[in-house]
């Protein structure tokens, strides 16, 4: 293709004004499992779908906990993941040591942003100024980061998610979908946002298992291919028993056995082809 | 990788390789005397800076907002104070760069403040003060306080140097929770003026401060009346036995 002449290092823009390698490294987020994540006023539900290199491993961890009040949930290189999550972990460690109190998440994700370039990063007063080494847009040796973050947490000024990208950029949403497959979820949510932020927890949680099995396309949806997290007030970050993930999902198959007026499925355009509730 | 430690720079580097430190106060402010009331904070402090045992300015602030939650009052050496404002005048900038609708409430200025003072401790490079933090952030009151050894805690009244023994004696006998500020005031001028007759290094020019959830006030330097007629002060060397 045309564009392989400009895309062999990150630090050489195409004569149209694009970093190719950036964009690749966008590819792998879309290739990976995916992730949803959704946002009510009180709190915040990750949930992703388990990925196994085969039926006989483990499946790779995609929502790490990054401290009470924060989560993340990955799609992509997953190795590059779990390096951020260490990142993230320790800029709220140390955050809490100095300040006592927790990091905002807004300020969490701007530093995990300016990762994806190569920037100086200035912390106040008494301490030390700190070049940012890692990974990078500007630097022709390095490579960007192949993963993509959706970073849930609450802070004094609320619940927040947000969407970090390798390219560096991050917005903020009310609910999002990351990873193969999530332009169904995607599709499902943008019907439905609106009255997020007036769900309660549990309703949340139900969303965001109805979205994940959109991205399921025809596969069963089990509590062994979906992994859920939480964080609220009140609620610390953490993962939401497995067990209790079956019997939410057994409590939905029964309601969708029912008259279906709930399953979004109808309404869903007629080219994804297997329709999901052939289960 | 550049480093750059500002902590550094009170520290002079003599040409035979070795660096001097301050290891002694100068100029030095006297007690600083805090408590909770109803709606917020109460803080009070002369205004005397004594150069050892001359009471040399008269008109030293000692108590100064941070931000828009907190009261930050210090004893000791008042060039460290005024160097810990600069600090404190940094972060708080940044973090109302950030303008991000979160803000820097009084818990963490103090824990910020234990950190640079324990650091700075255990670099033999103390700055030589005793800070009062108190403060007001989403309806909760604060009140603590950090040596210059990096000791620190909260608690619901808090005194400095001398405050501590003749003050708090008295806090812990009166105060009581929900203090209307009328009441607040009279106690603390109740303890500023022992401190006024028993702390040589206490002047008459007090200025009492508060923070309530609205912001910050401090009032004008004023006087408290003083009576020296009790008999016992009459004849003062009537009972002591000396040579002269």
């Amino acid at each position: 293709m045309f564009r392989n002449q400009y895309d062999t290092d990150v630090t050489t823009w195409s004569p149209a004004g694009r970093l190719f390698q950036v964009e690749y490294a966008m590819e792998a987020v879309k290739q990976g499992a995916a992730a949803v994540g959704l946002r009510s006023a009180s709190h915040v539900v990750l949930a992703t779908v388990n990925k196994a290199a085969s039926d006989l491993s483990s499946y790779q961890k995609k929502v790490f906990k990054i401290d009470d009040h924060i989560g993340v949930a990955i799609a992509g290189l997953t190795a590059d993941g779990r390096v951020l999550s260490r990142y993230l972990r320790n800029e709220c460690i140390n955050h809490a040591f100095v300040y006592e109190s927790p990091l905002p998440v807004s300020r969490l994700v701007v530093r995990l942003a300016d990762k994806a370039q190569l920037k100086r990063q200035h912390i106040s007063g008494l301490t030390l100024i700190i070049l940012q080494e890692q990974v990078c847009t500007q630097r022709s040796w390095k490579r960007p980061y192949g993963v993509g973050l959706l970073v849930a947490g609450l802070d004094e000024t609320g619940a927040h998610l947000y969407y970090n990208c390798p390219s560096g950029n991050y917005f903020e949403y009310q609910a999002f979908a990351i990873g193969s497959r999530s332009q169904a979820a995607k599709t499902f949510l943008e019907r439905r946002f609106e009255s997020f932020n007036n769900y309660s927890r549990d309703e949340l949680i139900k969303d965001a298992i109805f979205a994940i099995k959109e991205t399921l396309q025809g596969e069963k949806l089990t509590s062994a291919i979906c992994t859920l997290a939480v964080v609220g007030k009140d609620e610390a970050f953490h993962l939401i028993d497995q067990k209790i993930i079956e019997e939410l999902i057994d409590s939905m198959e029964i309601k969708e056995d029912a008259p279906a007026d709930q399953a979004p499925v109808t309404d869903e355009d007629g080219s994804t082809g297997a329709a999901p509730m052939d289960i | 990788m550049e480093l750059q430690t500002l902590a550094m720079k009170d520290a002079t580097i003599v040409d035979d390789g070795t660096t001097e430190r301050t290891s002694y106060p100068y100029v030095t402010g006297t007690s600083v005397i805090g408590m909770k009331y109803k709606e917020g904070v109460i803080m009070a402090a002369d205004t005397g800076g004594s150069y050892g045992s001359t009471l040399r300015y008269k008109s030293v602030e000692r108590i100064k907002p941070i931000g828009k939650h907190s009261l930050l009052g210090a004893s000791g050496e008042i060039s460290d104070f005024q160097e810990i404002l600069r600090y404190l005048d940094e972060l708080i900038l940044y973090d109302n760069m950030w303008d991000d609708g979160n803000s820097l409430g009084p818990k963490e200025v103090h824990n910020y403040l234990t950190r640079v003072m324990y650091n700075r401790r255990n670099k033999f490079d103390p700055l030589w003060n005793s800070l009062v933090l108190g403060g007001v952030k989403n309806g909760q009151k604060y009140l603590g306080m950090v040596s210059m050894n990096g000791t620190h805690f909260e608690d619901n009244h808090v005194a400095t140097g001398f405050g501590n023994h003749l003050a708090r004696p008295i806090l812990r006998a009166e105060w009581h929770e929900d203090l209307s500020f009328e009441e607040a005031v009279k106690l603390m001028e109740k303890c500023l003026l022992v401190l006024l007759y028993r702390d040589r290094s206490a002047i008459n020019k007090f200025q009492v401060a508060k923070i309530t959830e609205e912001g910050v006030t401090i009032s004008q330097p004023y006087a408290l009346k003083t009576y020296w007629g009790f008999s016992a002060f009459q004849n003062p060397s009537k009972g002591a036995v000396g040579s002269w």
